[in-house]
């Protein structure tokens, strides 16, 4: 059976878990293995380990950084699902494989029973998840929302032709950031269907396989419907082997299983040194488990800052040869790894043929030329046969090409004299059947590779020094928590705040969901943040200009009243120019006084409290998901939830509706919605084409709604009415635009891309956190500073960076600076200077891309290591075999 | 994942689509290549950007450009996939040969030395 | 700038089709500039054409070489040694160019490569468009720095004709009105007395081939020898 394919499909009993696997390396399935032998006996490098036993060892360490991760919810137990009984119910996990290029159907969406392309399909959501009932778990897992809209997507796509897509949801949870827009394009443009019902009972029809669901629609119809798939849609639980772990750790979990962090603290478990991250933390989709990870990799750093650099051992280099004057005398390595390449190609055929082609001085053959001793046995045959150019003719250049050019490096040659004809991954393997012709391309690889070594070029890797002083822009939470966390990394910050006092949108908190103080926590932040003397804070200063590049920046501020000018340089930026309270424009706010915000009600709690409050009104979604503003803005629904618990816990006997569409109170914050209700607190559902009509009268506001259950109208009075008015992005146009930074439509910068790199900016050397990059809670926004004052320590820790060489280069004497490069890279790299009166590519901002080569009309711009004659020369000789 | 694709497809390496040039794609039909095809990101999915459009573009005009001089355009052909999509590679690489395949050689390689 | 496009394929191997060996010359100026005729396109150019041609099985062979401008005979010098080696030149340059190739070497027939489209301004990557028709009577002081003679369909010097349509010009209401637009950037800048003025239309009969002098550097006896 294969795990990784949820039983989909089977495996051998030597397997690789999945094709992305690291390391990428066989392992023998114990359950199935006979013992017979057989690849103990074929295994040429010897790794075939029978009575390999687990060893125990000793590591002595500063910081402990826990990130078990997460196992999909068993729907086994709940029976009435069918999940394991009928076919044709999977889980969201098993769907994923069967979506995936790799998974067990090959990306072919069928159903497990027959193998027939599925009509429709239905989502159950909330399958582990917000069910105190028959499964304990009581908190929200936060993605499967998200996963089940584009599975859906997924499935509607590879599907030719109609498939009917349902999700039955109590509430669509997509609060992250553009998630909303994909969930409208979903329901609007792609037709998937959206139910609100919590389904109970799954039931197959025998002679079809297919299945059928009943359910209660929102207006308390009893409905049936039948589905080709269903599609469980299981929550984030915490494995057994994590629980016993922490246990062994000695730390705190919560009564969920999941690490018991504090919000001001998110990623420190109970016991000094050990943090945590990802899904172990709290449920949570991937950029926020990487955003958690690098936050969690700040503070153990952080532990350790004292240490840095010691316990390096530095390699030594030979000083480089100067080989330009010399004729290309290529030594060519042809490997047979293993019986990989050797038990398809005929590899001393393919040697026989290198020594033939021009410019060859040298071939040899290895079993694994990846092999320790076999970089020595290249390093003397260099040297013996004074090479100056070297071809490995073995694997994929991009797990190997590195090592073997540190091989060259070794020998006094430049690196990027080097070059790999890839006959395994391209050749022997996907060719096993025909190992005539395999042996045949392989010779052509060779062919090709040669001819690029022999106009292969050294290159230097400029080296530039770092100037290790971070600017912060924006002295909010986000902001003093990037501050602090590089201070502590012993790293100098300069932090920039617009207005004459640090705290940002901070200030007009009082409390979090969880009861933590937010004023006592600022005072204390903003304390800790000026006691630091590595921290310099600039209050009352603006951004005026901006220049230079990674490592190496130059930001000039205007301060004070006086706009006194000053020049701030610097490595790295960290962008935290926060957000604010939409300012709504709904329901008489602004012109009656009882129609207040989330932060006027909790102002007004803390002041006066809540016993002259008979009845508080809360609409949601003011400012947010309507056509003005399509997005979601996150933190609104516990606010809502929070104040209404306030409420409740200050005077039970105040009545406390609150009109919604999703509740949207993810992960943990689940527990705070269902304590409201267990309060008393009311939640009516609208619908967005029907919203609430509010009429200010003298005895108080009067909010009508229609309510679903009971089909009409119906009216509350209210002492106050709360608008949950949504989030924006602090007004940073200027700022934008100096700094060159993009945005989405709604104003937040972006990140180089929205899964993997959540906290950096396409720039190199530039960060982001906080609301600058989305809306967010405090406990989300101090991890986010943190993780982006460690992506920056990875900038600031360096003496000096190497650049690429792989970069533009400008032929001045050809240019005609007809700003076709200019225009067209994506990047914005190439500039007309107005000094040298050049184009010029600055090789610290160029990506290497290339796009700029292929446009220049006058052939005057090369990308080195990527010449021209480098590519042509490659198609020249392939071609020269004749095809 | 070692899936079998047809042993006539020769991958030359390049950092990015968008380093791939109008004149490579004629050189290899020039040399007689029976077709060439750019394999990139999804589109959308650049790592820097915009490669892989700037790629489709040229590859359009190659098109072009062979129709002109009498050639079938569609020798030369976009591609799109990520990464971890070894099937969705294997299946192109058999879609253009058997497309190429159906085109028949290219003319000009007994022109080639 | 001037701008230039390639002439149709089709056109070009038509000239070319009795020659079989024969030099591409691109210029690195202008026609460069707006992706017409620089080393780029002189390489992709021959390709077609080295192709095309084996296709009729009557192969060619293209020699490429790109000057800094064909309207400067210093950048020509470097062509006098090897086109004796040629039967025929094809220049990628404007009509300027051509002209000047075939006066360099009046022996070998020279052919255009592209259609000389005009003066233009380079909007984007790819995209021009006219601003200038080289009259030699520059009246865009008085017209707002709009050309009446580029920018209106019948070059008029004084005023619209009748077929202005609310702002728009009678050959396409795609195509604004010049008088129009020169009405309305005279009102906004408080000039509209220099539509009063009358200016006698261009001279088109005086419009031979102009030979212009800057004083200062050079006089009319010293002209150059070709």
């Amino acid at each position: 059976m294969n795990e990784i394919n949820k039983g989909l499909d089977d495996r051998r009993a030597t397997y690789i878990e999945y094709a992305q696997a690291v390391p990428l390396a066989y392992a023998i399935d114990l359950d199935v293995c006979l013992g017979c032998g057989l690849c103990e006996n074929v295994c040429l490098a010897k790794a075939v380990k029978y009575d390999d036993k687990e060893r125990e060892s000793e590591i002595r360490v500063g910081s402990v950084i826990l990130s078990p991760g997460t196992k999909g919810y068993d729907p086994s137990g709940l029976v009435t699902y069918g999940y394991g009984l009928y076919p044709n119910v999977v889980t969201s996990e098993g769907f994923e494989r069967i979506l995936s290029a790799g998974g067990p159907y090959y990306g072919h969406v069928m159903r497990p029973l027959d193998r027939q392309e599925p009509k429709s399909i239905a989502w159950l959501q909330c399958v582990g998840s917000r069910d105190t009932n028959r499964c304990g778990n009581g908190y929200c897992s936060s993605v499967c929302c998200m996963y089940a809209v584009k599975e859906a997507m997924i499935a509607k796509e590879h599907i030719h032709g109609e498939l009917d897509a349902v999700i039955f949801n109590m509430d669509m949870r997509t609060f992250g950031k553009d998630y909303e827009k994909y969930f409208l394009r979903a329901r609007d443009k792609e037709g998937v269907r959206f139910v609100k019902s919590r389904v109970h009972t799954v039931s197959e029809i025998p002679a079809s396989g297919d299945l059928s669901i009943q359910y209660v629609d929102e207006s308390g119809d009893m409905k049936e419907e039948i589905f080709s798939m269903v599609v469980l849609s299981v929550g984030l639980t915490i494995p057994d082997s994590a629980v016993a772990l922490a246990r062994r750790l000695n730390i705190e979990l919560n009564p969920y299983d999941f690490a018991d962090t504090r919000p001001f603290e998110p990623v420190t478990t109970s016991r000094p040194g050990i943090y945590t991250c990802g899904v172990f933390q709290g449920p949570k989709d991937i950029p926020g488990a990487v955003t958690e990870a690098s936050a969690a990799a700040c503070l153990a750093g952080g532990d350790l800052a004292e240490a840095r650099g010691s316990e390096i051992q530095a390699i030594e280099i030979p000083r480089e040869k100067d080989v330009s004057q010399e004729d290309p005398r290529i030594g060519v390595f042809v490997c047979n790894c293993g019986i990989n390449i050797g038990g398809i190609v005929d590899v001393p055929a393919v040697q026989t043929y290198a020594a033939k082609l021009p410019q060859v001085v040298f071939t040899d053959s290895n079993l694994f030329t990846c092999s320790q001793d076999t970089q020595e046995k290249i390093r003397e045959k260099i040297n013996e046969h004074d090479l100056n150019r070297v071809v490995v003719a073995s694997c994929s250049p991009k797990t190997h090409a590195p090592m073997f050019m540190e091989t060259l490096e070794a020998c006094g040659l430049n690196k990027y004299l080097f070059e790999m004809a890839n006959i395994r991954n391209q050749n022997s393997w996907i060719h096993s059947k025909s190992p005539d012709l395999a042996t045949q391309k392989a010779k052509d690889l060779v062919r090709m590779a040669v001819a690029r070594a022999a106009v292969l070029r050294p290159l230097k890797e400029k080296v530039i020094p770092v100037n290790h002083r971070a600017l912060i822009i924006g002295g909010g939470i986000a902001g003093l928590n990037a501050a602090l966390a590089l201070g502590r990394q012993q790293f100098e910050v300069c932090l920039v705040e617009k207005e004459t006092v640090l705290g940002g949108l901070s200030l007009k908190l009082h409390h979090t969901i969880e009861g933590e103080d937010i004023r006592v926590y600022i005072e204390k932040l903003i304390a800790e943040v000026r006691a630091d003397d590595k921290i310099e804070i600039v209050t009352d200063a603006e951004i005026a200009g901006f220049g230079g590049y990674k490592g190496n920046f130059e930001t000039e501020l205007r301060v004070g009243p006086g706009q006194e000018k000053r020049i701030i340089k610097h490595g790295v930026i960290i962008v935290a120019t926060g957000a604010i309270e939409y300012d709504p424009k709904e329901y008489f706010y602004g012109q009656d006084d009882r129609v207040i915000t989330q932060i006027d009600l909790s102002n007004r709690l803390e002041e006066k409290g809540a016993s002259d409050l008979d009845s508080v009104a809360m609409i949601q979604c003011i400012g947010s998901r309507n056509e003005e503003y399509p997005e979601c803005s996150r933190i609104c629904c516990q606010n809502a939830v929070k104040n209404a618990i306030h409420i409740k816990k200050l005077n039970p006997d105040t009545q406390v509706y609150v009109l919604y569409r999703d509740i949207r109170t993810y992960g943990f914050l689940e527990d705070y919605y269902r304590e409201a209700r267990e309060k008393g607190v009311i939640f009516l559902r609208f619908n967005q084409d029907s919203p609430p009509d509010v009429e200010c009268l003298p005895d108080g506001v009067t909010i009508s709604v229609i309510d679903h259950v009971l089909q009409r109208p119906i009216a509350i009075r209210a002492d106050l009415l709360t608008l949950s008015a949504g989030i924006r992005a602090a007004d940073t146009n200027e700022l934008s635009g100096i700094m060159k930074l993009n945005r989405n439509p709604e104003g937040y910068f972006m990140e180089a891309h929205v899964k993997l790199r959540p906290v950096d900016m396409p720039g190199e050397g530039i960060f982001l956190c906080g609301t600058a990059h989305g809306p967010k809670l405090i406990s989300e926004t101090i991890s986010q500073a943190q993780a982006a004052a460690s992506r920056a320590t990875t900038f600031l820790a360096k003496p000096e960076i190497k650049l690429s060489a792989i970069t533009a280069k400008v032929d001045t004497d050809n240019c005609v600076k007809c700003l076709t490069c200019v225009r067209s890279c994506p990047f914005e790299v190439p500039a007309f200077n107005q000094n040298t009166k050049l184009i010029e590519i600055d090789e610290a901002l160029c990506h290497g891309c290339g796009v700029c080569t292929g446009v220049c009309p006058r052939e005057a711009i090369q990308l080195s290591f990527y010449e021209d004659d480098q590519i042509m020369c490659k198609i020249d000789a392939l071609m020269a075999g004749g095809m | 994942m070692r899936l079998d694709y047809p042993v006539n497809i020769k991958i030359i390496l390049v950092p990015c689509t968008g380093k791939v040039d109008v004149l490579h794609l004629l050189r290899a039909i020039q040399k007689g290549a029976d077709g060439a095809y750019v394999v990139g990101c999804l589109e959308g999915a650049c790592h820097y950007n915009e490669g892989n459009l700037r790629a489709r573009e040229r590859v359009e005009h190659v098109s072009r450009l062979l129709e002109e001089i009498g050639l079938e355009g569609d020798r030369v052909r976009m591609y799109n996939l990520s990464s971890g999509e070894g099937p969705t590679f294997a299946a192109y690489a058999k879609e253009m040969t058997e497309h190429i395949q159906k085109l028949g050689p290219n003319p000009l390689k007994k022109w080639a030395e | 700038m001037i701008v230039a496009q390639r002439k149709p394929f089709e056109e070009i191997k038509d000239m070319l089709k009795v020659y079989k060996k024969v030099l591409n010359v691109g210029c690195g100026t202008c026609v460069a500039v707006c992706l017409a005729g620089g080393e780029k396109e002189v390489d992709v150019l021959n390709a077609e054409l080295d192709m095309a041609r084996k296709l009729e099985e009557n192969p060619i062979e293209m020699g490429a070489i790109t000057v800094e401008r064909q309207c400067d005979r210093e950048y020509l010098e470097t062509l006098d040694s090897i086109v004796e080696e040629y039967d025929a030149i094809l220049s990628m340059a404007c009509g300027v160019g051509v002209q000047f190739l075939a006066e360099r070497f009046p022996h070998k027939p020279v052919f255009p490569a592209v259609d000389t489209s005009g003066l233009a301004v380079n909007q984007a990557v790819g995209w021009y468009e006219e601003r200038c028709r080289s009259c030699n009577q520059c009246v865009l002081g008085m017209t707002a720095g709009i050309c009446p003679v580029t920018m209106c369909a019948k070059g008029l010097y004084n005023g619209p004709c009748g077929g202005t349509n609310k702002g728009n010009c009678e050959i396409s209401k795609d195509q604004p009105c010049a008088w129009h637009m020169i009405y309305e950037r005279l009102a906004a800048q408080d000039r509209l007395d220099n539509i009063i003025a009358f200016y006698p239309a261009v001279g088109w009969k005086d419009q031979t081939p102009r030979t212009l002098i800057q004083p200062g550097y050079k006089t009319e006896d010293s002209a150059p020898e070709n």
